[in-house]
């Protein structure tokens, strides 16, 4: 019953509480941004972050370094950090946990599908894995030749094998497939998500609502702008859009027939959450909409830890951190290409 | 007598002297368009890394990566076509221009170049993987990025759709530029060459 968890939370969500609570402390702060976005060179920030948590990664790398390693390691770094708190989880914590990472594993399948239809080497593709987001057999999924035997030989092995029901037909892997299959696939993961979250019920149902919602709305809204001017139908569109958030149903009926930037806004505008955001872009812009969107899932996250005894703030943790991952590339890319003024266009402080 | 021949020498020495010096100035007008054209792509390159950064920082490197790049043959989307123009009585100047796909001053020609790019696909295709091209009556779709005569992207089918999710057309804007600036900028050295060329014929024939 919600209101109860106090009581019982500790017994078996306690020491994990803690360890994250802990972690987000590490979380780097706005005077720690200010101080990287400084930096004249990589190696520059690497000494800056050798003061941080992100130091013993960092320290053993030669140089000259590249942004890609700065960015390998600070997510190597999430990783060790996630598997810790999955091996000392329980039930249900653990499988909330393993849903953190089912969005990651959808990105390495279309990797590999497509990397595959692009004629790559396997072993370049894992590679470029999510490490969040790999699974034993993930290697064989180079072989399939359609959507059907994908789901036969690979996935029907894997957590996301539920959410292949609706993908699922012989026609050939391709560049437009395949971006329809990842969309519908992650549309299959958040209601599914969702609906664990409801069933844990308390105050892990209610942040987690809000945070997916949002999550959903978002993820219609760059669906929306992406598709104005393809071939994408109203129907195909509608499809692709998840069956819960703020914009769920009447936003999304109006969203699907959209045909520019200003329509989006004019319909985002009517609900109070996303008016801030919109009010921020000029018409017909849509640059700084990511950013928007980011700044305010940061608020939305850092809201999450106001509240104890919820599962809640394992979830804004990562994502924190992967916004973290986010800055860092960002800066090192305008420190390496020498283009200090455009830093500030996308790093979003968390403190 | 005397005087009328000096000063018709005279005349012909200031004629061409005033040539010669036209084709100095020519040459460094050539240099200085040269320059500026080089100046502008690098200027433009380096916002284009800049562009690509941003998107794979707003969509996530999976999604932005070496990988979206096909090693599979394609008939190149983009061709240059080289012609000699006439530059003086013993001289030819190549000319560089640029051929986009999708023409729209030239509708047949697209759909002759896009049967043909279908064939040569279908014969070196060796992947059991294809595009199911039977009901695009001819029109071949490429995973490439298509422009028609004015450098805007067209709404051909299949690129379209792939832009959804895959490249961000909000945050990822086709590199056109630069293409239309190599060109320009091989024309601009064609004609700098030239002009000094005959520069230093002027000199040479200026120490004989």
């Amino acid at each position: 019953m919600y209101g109860f968890e106090a009581m019982t939370f500790n017994i078996h969500g306690g020491y994990l509480e803690a360890i994250v609570r802990g972690c987000r402390s590490g979380l780097l702060t706005a005077s720690d941004y200010n101080n990287l976005c400084q930096c004249e060179t990589l190696e520059d920030i690497k000494m800056h972050l050798s003061a941080t948590e992100y130091g013993p990664y960092l320290q053993n790398e030669p140089s000259p370094l590249h942004t890609t390693t700065i960015v390998e390691k600070c997510t190597l770094k999430l990783v060790d950090e996630y598997k810790h708190m999955l091996t000392q989880a329980t039930e249900p914590l653990s499988t909330f946990l393993e849903f953190i990472t089912y969005g990651h594993m959808i990105d390495n399948v279309v990797l590999i599908v497509t990397g595959t239809l692009h004629e790559r080497d396997v072993q370049e593709l894992l590679e470029k894995c999510h490490p969040l987001g790999m699974f034993d057999s993930i290697a064989t999924l180079a072989v399939a030749q359609n959507m059907r035997e994908l789901y036969r030989l690979v996935l029907v092995d894997t957590p996301l094998a539920p959410y292949f029901s609706e993908c699922i037909t012989s026609e050939d892997l391709d560049d437009m497939n395949i971006e329809i299959m990842r969309n519908t696939l992650y549309k299959a993961y958040l209601e599914d998500f969702y609906r664990f979250c409801q069933k844990l019920g308390g105050a892990t149902a209610e942040i987690m609502s809000d945070i997916l919602a949002f999550e959903a709305d978002r993820r219609a809204v760059n669906i929306t702008i992406n598709s104005i001017g393809t071939e994408l139908t109203r129907d195909d569109r509608r499809k692709l859009y998840s069956n819960f958030g703020l914009l769920y149903p009447y936003g999304h009926e109006e969203l699907a027939v959209c045909e520019d930037i200003d329509q989006v806004r004019s319909v985002m505008e009517k609900y109070p959450p996303y008016q801030s955001i919109f009010s921020k872009l000029s018409y017909g812009e849509s640059q700084m909409l990511d950013k928007a969107f980011y700044e305010e899932e940061v608020k939305r996250l850092c809201l999450a830890f106001e509240q104890q005894f919820h599962y809640g703030v394992f979830f804004a943790y990562m994502r924190l951190r992967e916004q973290e991952i986010r800055n860092m590339m960002w800066i090192s890319e305008c420190v390496a290409q020498n283009q200090k003024s455009r830093v500030h266009d996308s790093v979003v402080f968390i403190f | 007598m005397e005087r009328q021949e000096s000063s018709e020498n005279g005349r012909e020495s200031n004629e061409g002297i005033s040539v010669k010096e036209e084709n100095i100035l020519n040459f460094l007008d050539s240099v200085d368009g040269y320059l500026i054209l080089m100046d502008s792509l690098s200027s433009t390159l380096r916002q284009g890394w800049l562009e690509l950064a941003s998107a794979r920082h707003s969509m996530g490197a999976s999604r932005i990566n070496s990988t979206l790049f096909d090693h599979k043959l394609h008939p190149a989307s983009t061709t240059l076509q080289v012609n000699e123009q006439s530059a003086g009585p013993d001289r030819e100047l190549p000319h560089f221009t640029l051929c986009k796909w999708a023409s729209s001053n030239n509708p047949e020609k697209y759909f002759e170049e896009a049967k043909f790019g279908e064939d040569e696909l279908l014969k070196k295709s060796n992947s059991l993987r294809h595009r199911d091209i039977s009901h695009n009556s001819g029109n071949v779709c490429f995973p490439t990025f298509r422009f028609d005569c004015l450098g805007k992207m067209t709404r051909d089918q299949g690129f379209d759709l792939e832009a959804l999710g895959s490249i961000s057309m909000r945050v990822l804007k086709p590199v056109t530029n630069p293409l239309e600036m190599v060109v320009e900028i091989s024309n601009m050295r064609a004609s700098l060459l030239c002009a000094y060329d005959q520069v230093q014929k002027d000199m040479e024939t200026a120490t004989k």
